[in-house]
């Protein structure tokens, strides 16, 4: 519990924020128990169901963040391990042939499948910067969601998989807010520890970081890893509480935007930022689609712009948490500088100029 | 001069590095024998940046041989040559600058090859005492949990000096380390190096333009000069060279 305290504030938590938190906790453990007092309509399973989706945005959020915000690998792929999580999951507990896995050793499985593809993927594809890592990583996306519509005999191709129907929002509920509860934790751990650290040092400064001896082939798979198996538990959550999985409907590329976006909103690079950001973006948007309904894309689209503008270390960098950082950080010095990115040894932050947001990292240099 | 009969700690036999056409260093023969204190000197564009990356090996070495302590460290990762215990500053600065001094400094610690399992908890006491020292040493307390980004850049020199002593090296290449530091500082920084050197034995090998600080520092220079090696000698032998005064000062 001390753990999750911490978790609003990286420096030092204040008091205010611990009782704030705690209160929060205690309100989303007990929310469930609601639908069974009678006369009330807010607490309907419907709304269980609302925050089962936020929890595991904030999930999927999060993950992204440790190598998007932490290691500055901006991801645009991220979902790939949400939807091999899924179909790893579908698949085991659905096959014909052999014994069908329970839930809980189907979603592990379809996790290692997940964590394991991180790791095959990251080899090639992390030792590319900026922009061309995202690309790449969108291209590995779109080309496995064509592999799943191909090798029909296992994944069902486009027909797509029909998972043993399970109805209970209450367990979902609480499986999903304590996936939640646990991997934001687990980030503020790594986030504390060592490897955390060298994380964003690989970040500020992958040359320097390495010639200071970490080792960052091994720092980045693995956090590519960890984010790819904790991606992977959502998406197997994700596709047994749907019951139904198709490439279309599991390999969405609007998911990774999202995910982008919540993280960008709440802040980069931080712990509470995509806790935050996810948060928040899910709940405007209910209000997003109950206002504009034919134009809520046009909307977030340009809320996406307006962050990247206006507000680019995020809700939680406004707030006055100055160790995230932000797109333009972890790009400008691609896209602004002249050099061709790993030309020479003397990487981009040689170069003095740091693209800086309107109002983002002015206090960052004298 | 006090190098008899030991091994050498870094020893570099006909290191080439080419960028296109230009040379940059050209066939360079160079030896550091522990506990010495070596200079390395020329004017600008010289190569000796280029030098330290080539034995930092951020820059692939395109002929000759480099060893370090015995091992040839011509085609190993960076990472591995910092582990064998060489540690270097940047003539352009690299301080992580999302993180605190002190965080800084506990990421450039020793590594080693320790399993990335040991990392998942926060530093160790000891390690982050050693930081703290280091922070006091190099007068930035009153910066510790500010971010590096928000340092001057006289202070960053300082912070990079502590991020290269940190790791407890045995060979330590300085590039322009003192540059841009308050004079006093300059002198305590040379006290510190030469205690560093005879209480514990550490090498160093220093980049430098200014001649005193060579001159105060260093038992042997090398010069270069368009990427070859000019000179070497004493600091008081080079100095009075007439090659080295033709490139420093033109003809
Ligand atoms: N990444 C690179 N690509 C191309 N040429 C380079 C690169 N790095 C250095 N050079 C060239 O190599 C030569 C040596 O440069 P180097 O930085 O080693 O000089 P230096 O002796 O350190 O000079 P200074 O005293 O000014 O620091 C220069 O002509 C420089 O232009
Ligand atoms: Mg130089």
């Amino acid at each position: 519990m001390t753990v999750l305290a911490d978790v609003a504030a990286r420096p030092r938590g204040s008091t205010g924020r611990k009782i704030g938190l705690g209160l929060l906790l205690v309100f989303l453990v007990v929310l469930p128990l609601g639908t069974n007092i009678e006369g009330q309509t807010w607490v309907t399973n419907a709304r269980l169901f609302q925050f089962t989706q936020m929890f595991m945005l904030i999930t999927l959020a999060s993950n992204w963040n440790l190598t998007g915000g932490f290691t500055g690998y901006v991801d645009f792929g991220h979902a790939v391990f949400f939807g091999l999580g899924a179909y790893g999951t579908g698949i085991l507990m659905t096959q014909q042939h052999g014994i069908q896995w329970p839930f809980w050793a189907a979603v592990l499985g379809g996790a290692v499948v997940a964590a394991i593809f991180a790791v095959l993927v990251g080899f090639p594809t992390l030792r590319l910067k900026g922009p061309y890592f995202s690309i790449a990583m969108l291209g590995t996306f779109v080309a496995m969601r064509e592999i799943i519509r191909v090798t029909k005999p296992v994944t069902g191709g486009g027909v797509g998989l029909t998972l043993p129907p399970y109805l209970n929002r209450a367990l979902f509920y609480y499986l999903t807010f304590g996936l939640a509860v646990l991997v934001v934790s687990v980030m503020w751990w790594i986030r504390r520890s060592e490897f955390g650290s060298s994380l964003i040092a690989i970040r500020e400064d992958e040359v320097g970081a390495e010639m200071r001896g970490i080792d960052t082939t091994l720092h980045k798979i693995t956090a590519f890893a960890i984010a790819g198996f904790l991606s992977g538990i959502v998406g197997g959550m994700w596709a047994y509480q749907n019951t139904f999985i198709d490439p279309d409907v599991v390999f969405i590329e609007s998911r990774t935007v999202e995910l982008v976006m919540m993280t960008m909103l709440g802040g980069l690079g931080t712990v509470a930022g995509p806790v935050v950001g996810a948060a928040t973006i899910y709940w405007l948007r209910d209000v997003v689609w109950a206002a504009f309904f034919d134009w809520h894309l046009i909307v977030e689209g340009a809320l996406l712009i307006g962050i990247v503008l206006f507000v680019p270390t995020g809700i939680v960098g406004m707030l006055g948490d100055r160790s995230g950082t932000s797109l333009q950080r972890l790009w400008g010095r691609w896209l602004g500088s002249r050099d061709r990115p790993g030309a020479g040894p003397d990487p981009p932050r040689a170069a003095p100029p740091q693209p800086q947001g309107p109002q983002g990292d002015a206090g960052d240099e004298p | 001069m006090t190098a008899i009969a030991t091994e050498p700690l870094l020893e570099g036999r006909s290191v080439t590095k080419r960028f296109g056409g230009l040379i940059a260093v050209n066939d360079v023969d160079f030896v550091v024998y522990p506990r010495e204190i070596v200079g390395l000197i020329g004017p600008n564009g010289s190569g000796k940046t280029t030098l330290f990356d080539c034995l930092s090996r951020v820059q692939p070495i395109d002929g000759g041989r480099v060893f370090f302590k015995g091992v040839e460290i011509t085609r190993l990762k960076p990472h591995r040559v910092a582990h064998l215990g060489m540690a270097r500053t940047f003539q352009v600065i690299r301080v992580y600058r999302k993180l605190t001094v002190l965080e800084n400094l506990l990421v450039s610690r020793q590594w080693r090859g320790e399993s990335l399992w040991n990392q998942l908890r926060p530093s160790h006491p000891d390690t982050e005492g050693q930081a703290r020292r280091l922070i006091e040493f190099l007068t930035l307390e009153h910066l510790t949990d500010s971010p590096a980004g928000t340092l001057s850049g006289g202070q960053r020199r300082l912070l990079e000096l502590g991020m290269a002593l940190m790791p407890d090296p045995d060979l330590i290449l300085l590039d322009e380390a003192a540059s841009g530091v308050n004079p006093t500082l300059v002198e305590t920084i040379k006290d510190r190096i030469r205690a560093l050197n005879t209480e514990q034995g550490k090498a160093f090998l220093v980049v430098e333009h200014d001649m005193r600080f060579i001159a105060d520092m260093c038992s042997r220079v090398y010069v270069l000069n368009y990427g070859e090696k000019l000179a070497e000698g004493t600091p008081q032998e080079v100095m009075a060279n007439e090659a080295v005064i033709e490139a420093y000062f033109g003809a």
